[in-house]
């Protein structure tokens, strides 16, 4: 059994404001729980509105109001003692952040400081976390910068000189140049076409084999996770809903949600017709009751409207948060 | 025969950077291309960001001017110039954009931009008949006048918002939709209904649509003919099925095999092969 370098214990972020004495929460990230555990790529699936990025902030303690972090732990493997980061002092957060814990960013254009050439925005980021005299760390950029098929000419490149996917790979470069051993990305394809999207993903895998780091990945993009994660998580309405072995949980997907999502992709080669999911997105400042998936769920019981399913353990590794999934509540 | 639309070897070329260091760029090269009559279809555009789509679409719409190269709708030039022969055209072919958050002002009710369109191209003034106008058209999409009004668009979901931005196109009774990546701003729960509905204007309401994307798949499910573009050119085209089933050029076969569907799994799977010991891990 490998070991947890992440662990996440019933974290719960709100959206909390207050205008002229109304008061609005939104529950962006509900009570979740599960871990990272070391070399492996976990995946973070669900749709837009259903707390993934929210849920990856808190883990990396950028929590700024109006999000609060309301309860729950994001302990860190190498952070013993520290419950989460954002709640951690600034000296213990500026020890690990970037050398240990390094983010990969969704745009590429507003990561990158427009201002400052690539090889100024390397030193911004990572010359504090490694030693050595400055034509050193040049040679470590550089031969960084080769893992990613990137050449010297880069360096001296603004970021609007480089195309969306040499930018990408620029922000993967400076994500990993640390070695770190837990990379979070957010959606760091998504803005690339299929092509490049394919190249970028195949890096990321061949970087984090080379590291041997963990990395969080999310997307919504279920395609994306079948070709690179190695597990899988499905959060719908700022639960997590789902979890196993990523190809298990493609294959045999037990929660209504995940069933339904899978049959709803359409594929090339078949002509059959695919339905949308019927009702909208969750309501997060005024979530259902009990399940929240239930209000569109084709197999919803009585008990689902009142109690909110825990997520059980359901087979080999696999958790499921359904009533309608082994014994009931 | 004339054709719906018809673009005639269409090329749009833009100038970047100063007189003397600028550089041309042949945004769109010589694209023709037909859509009949008497069949209505969904026409996909695909390709990669940067290949040409929009501003194809954009010329289509009448809102840029083709560099070299003739647009016909129904027998006519597009019209660009403001007047009577441009509001005409602009009832019978609309647009539909990507992302619907951007779509709508965020600080006007949403209603509004129905009545707008029904007041400008539908004929339809005010009061009860402009109210029958646009329930009827956001009944084709599933959502109720009631639902709609008074609402801003915060309240609504991505996906409520898309269908109210095809509803508006509908008011107008158009001929001819351009849809600008409709689908790529909206989750993958919802997609499908979006991309079905497109399926039903064409085969209910008899409007042919452009569809713009990068998403394969969907265009596979939904197109009858499409095109595929790189850098402003374009590499294949045909029937929609039979092109996205056996590409014949190296681009659109590339495109085709980038694709990561559910059967992609463990395309990028870790290698295995070396008993890797996580603690003696090389950390800097």
């Amino acid at each position: 059994m490998n070991t947890a370098v992440l662990q996440v214990e019933d974290l719960r972020a709100y959206f909390r404001t207050r205008y002229f004495g109304v008061k609005r929460e939104v529950r962006a990230v509900d009570g979740v729980t599960f871990e990272v555990r070391a070399d492996e790529i976990y995946g973070l699936a669900g749709e837009s509105s259903s707390g993934k990025t929210t849920l990856v902030k808190a883990i990396a303690g950028l929590v700024k109001p109006p999000l609060q972090l309301v309860d729950g732990a994001a302990r860190f493997s190498f952070l013993p003692g520290v419950r989460t980061l954002a709640t951690a002092s600034p000296d213990v957060v500026r020890a690990v952040r970037w050398s240990r814990l390094s983010y990969i960013m969704q745009g590429s254009m507003s990561v990158l400081n427009p201002l400052r050439r690539i090889r100024s925005t390397f030193d911004d980021f990572a010359r504090d976390h490694i030693a050595g005299s400055a034509a050193e760390f040049e040679r470590a950029v550089l031969s960084h910068l080769g893992k990613v098929r990137l050449d010297s000419s880069v360096l001296d490149a603004y970021p609007h000189e480089l195309s969306g996917g040499m930018r990408q790979r620029v922000t993967i470069a400076l994500a990993t140049i640390c070695n770190p051993q837990f990379v979070i990305a957010d959606e760091p394809t998504t803005a690339l076409d299929v092509i490049v999207q394919r190249e970028v993903l195949g890096m990321i895998r061949q970087l984090q084999q080379e590291i041997g780091s963990s990395v969080l990945f999310v997307t919504h993009d279920l395609g994306v996770h079948a070709a690179l994660t190695d597990r899988l998580g499905i959060m719908y309405g700022g639960r997590l809903v789902e979890e196993a072995p990523t190809a298990q949980l493609l294959r045999e997907p037990r929660h209504p949600y995940t069933r339904h999502l899978i049959a709803s992709l359409p594929r090339i080669g078949t002509q059959e017709r695919r339905d949308g999911l019927p009702g909208g997105p969750p309501n997060l400042a005024d979530p259902a009751t009990g399940c929240r998936f239930h209000p569109r769920c084709p197999i919803a019981m009585d008990v689902c409207r009142t109690v909110a399913p825990d997520l059980r353990p359901s087979g080999d590794d696999h958790r499921v948060a359904c009533h309608a999934e082994g014994a009931g509540p | 025969m004339t054709a719906l639309l018809r673009l005639d070897n269409v090329s749009q070329t833009f100038n970047r950077g100063g007189l003397l260091s600028g550089q041309r760029i042949d945004a769109v090269k010589n694209v023709s291309f037909a859509l009949a009559e008497d069949r209505s279809e969904i026409f996909a555009l695909i390709g990669e960001s940067g290949a040409g789509k929009t501003t194809l679409s954009r010329m289509v719409l009448g809102m840029q001017r083709p560099s070299s190269g003739t647009l016909e709708f129904e027998g006519r030039a597009i019209p660009t110039a403001p007047g009577a022969a441009r509001r005409n055209f602009m009832a019978k072919v609309q647009p539909i954009f990507q992302n619907p958050f951007e779509a709508f002002n965020p600080l006007k009710k949403i209603d509004r931009f129905l009545f707008l369109t029904a007041q400008r191209f539908g004929g339809a003034a005010r009061g009860a008949a402009a109210d029958l106008a646009v329930d009827a058209a956001l009944e084709r999409v599933g959502l109720l006048l009631a639902e709609i009004r008074g609402r801003f668009p915060h309240e609504l979901s991505g996906g409520q918002l898309q269908r109210v931005a095809i509803a508006r196109a509908l008011v107008s009774k158009p001929h001819l939709i351009v849809a600008d990546e409709p689908v790529s701003m909206v989750d993958a729960s919802l997609r499908m209904s979006i991309v079905n509905l497109f399926a039903r204007l064409r085969d209910e309401m008899r409007i042919s649509i452009i569809y713009i994307t990068h998403d394969l798949a969907t265009a596979y499910t939904i197109s009858d003919r499409l095109l595929i573009m790189q850098n402003g050119a374009v590499v294949e085209a045909g029937d929609a099925r039979a092109v996205l089933s056996a590409p014949k050029h190296p681009y659109s076969r590339a495109l085709r095999d980038a694709v990561l569907t559910l059967d992609s799994i463990g395309l990028f799977a870790a290698k295995r092969t070396s008993n890797r010991v996580t603690e003696d891990r090389d950390v800097k």
